[in-house]
């Protein structure tokens, strides 16, 4: 009756999807440091490396759809499929948003940058990467405390995010420094979209963990947590 | 005719809290009942025993009306067992005795003053293997309406359970051919007609698609689905995916196995909406059950 080669392959998934978050942390974390330290090869690495989370991410789509199609699951199994759905999606753009973080320093490697802006697209990198590690670690250790977390852990970039049209503003005088400031403002918003992403991630894992689903944020709702964000 | 002759309403209640004079009871036209999905059955506290041997403990559950609802749980969980009590059919087994009550539409369904004959002709039965009577389809069918008396048109009767039971035009040129000529799915789809022409209140199906393919199998869950227009439908299945395909709602029973006596009986866990017992079970044995984790 235990349905052995099932389980073995929902957890071979899970792993996978454990896989992918990986790589799209360090893609992150690599984007950012790129344009906060001008190193080109770091950049060339995540724009290649991409490759690697597509093609983790297509065998995580045709695994769920041949369990789905082959072995009929349900109830928590059948969320657990769900997740993983939908989170390896997540971690896909992910991906994506380092690619376009790390293609930024490509055109603006020879514009003034501001010390400022560079120091908050750095602060802004390393909180989406830690909120993209605790919505994995939450999914490891079947834990909705740690999916509680990413809400709160996502004001800071959002605020940022804002602050960086500010930030940007002040640089209109010197059309110069205006173009590199405008990319600086496409990093911050690939960045905040990051720290989305995570979110997205958490209430996903929260799903599979009381089998109820419900937004942590919701952006077209003045006055909830999302009110400063997207 | 009625589950209990009548009588008049003495107000006298009798030693076993039976309203002595209490006359009873059809089942309520459809458009007086207040409620949208009525109780069919209301069963509380019930066990079956056959001999010293208890088969099922303490079941308490609702059935609704027009709705089906699913008994699974693995083998000796004493989810058909149930099921015959639902329709007394375990009386016909020596030994066999039932605890608790079973109410049906309000009646006590064993109260000593209702005739089980009535009870099966409301509550129909259609077996796992297809039972058709040795006999031409038109008999088959004809067969119960006549025992009962029937005295309208009994062509019509046929023809209408025929056709309820999707199964008309696949042998409305052979009605005089001998039932045991059509394929098992026809034999099946065959007595749920046979059912039908009793004209029931509720099919009770125990397992009745697992001698047949699964094209049959598809054409009588699709036949369920409409029957319940008419009728409720209780279903003991094995396959969960069935389970989960037809019913509205899903009873999950299993064994408890005493420590000291070895003695396994039935119980039941869980009963929900379908999609809840799917997609998030409250019982974490449900859970184990319909994951393929259990034992």
């Amino acid at each position: 009756m235990p349905r052995a080669h099932f389980h073995q392959e929902l957890e071979r998934l899970e792993h996978e999807l454990a896989a992918l978050g990986d790589l799209a942390a360090t893609a992150v974390r690599s984007a950012t440091r790129a344009v906060t330290d001008h190193d080109e090869v770091l950049a060339r690495s995540v724009i290649a490396g991409d490759d690697d989370l597509d093609r983790l991410y297509l065998d995580l789509d045709s695994g769920v759809i041949a369990l789905l199609a082959l072995q009929a699951p349900v109830a928590a199994d059948l969320r657990l499929v769900s997740v993983i759905l939908h989170s390896s999606l997540h971690l896909e753009r992910v991906g994506d948003q380092a690619v376009n973080v790390a293609k930024i320093l490509r055109v603006t490697r020879d514009l003034p940058a501001n010390p400022t802006i560079v120091q908050q697209i750095g602060e802004m990198g390393d909180i989406v990467v830690e909120m993209l590690l605790t919505a994995m670690e939450a999914l490891r250790a079947r834990s909705l405390e740690l999916c509680l977390r990413l809400p709160t852990m996502d004001d800071p970039v959002d605020r940022l995010n804002r602050n960086m049209h500010f930030e940007v503003a002040k640089l209109a005088g010197d059309p110069k420094a205006l173009d590199w400031g405008m990319h600086m403002n496409l990093a911050s918003r690939a960045l905040e979209r990051v720290g989305d992403n995570a979110v997205d991630i958490a209430e996903q894992v929260s799903f599979l963990l009381t089998g109820e689903f419900r937004e942590f944020t919701d952006a077209s709702h003045p006055g909830g947590v999302a009110a400063d964000g997207d | 005719m009625e589950l209990i002759e009548e009588r008049v309403d003495d107000g006298i209640v009798d030693d076993d809290g039976h309203h002595a004079g209490r006359p009873v009871l059809g089942r309520p036209e459809r458009d007086e009942l207040a409620e949208p999905a009525a109780e069919v059955f209301d069963v509380a506290g019930l066990s079956a025993f056959y001999g010293d041997f208890r088969a099922v403990r303490d079941v308490t559950l609702s059935i609704r009306e027009h709705e089906i609802t699913a008994l699974i749980g693995p083998s000796g969980c004493g989810k058909t067992t149930f099921l015959r009590c639902l329709n007394r059919l375990n009386d016909l087994i020596e030994d066999a005795r039932v605890q608790g009550q079973v109410r049906y539409h309000g009646v006590d369904l064993y109260d000593p003053r209702v005739d089980p004959v009535e009870v099966r002709r409301r509550i129909g039965m259609v077996f796992q293997k297809p039972n058709p009577f040795p006999k031409s389809i038109y008999d088959n069918v004809a067969f119960g309406p006549r025992i009962a008396g029937f005295d309208g048109d009994l062509e019509e009767l046929v023809e209408g359970s025929l056709r309820r039971a999707a199964l008309w035009d696949e042998v409305k040129d052979k009605l005089k051919g001998s039932a045991l000529a059509l394929s098992g799915g026809q034999q099946q789809r065959l007595c749920i007609a046979r059912a039908i022409a009793t004209r029931p209140d509720v099919i009770l199906m125990d397992e009745p698609c697992s001698a047949l393919d699964p094209i049959a199998t598809q054409r009588i869950e699709d036949l369920m689905r409409e029957l319940i227009e008419d009728y409720t439908i209780i279903i003991v299945t094995h396959n969960m995916q069935q389970a989960a395909r037809v019913s509205d709602r899903t009873a999950f029973f299993t064994v408890e196995v005493d420590e000291a006596s070895g003695q396994r009986t039935g119980v039941v866990v869980e009963v929900d909406q379908t999609y809840a017992i799917f997609t998030n079970p409250s019982d974490e044995r449900t859970e184990a059950y319909v994951t393929g984790r259990f034992g």
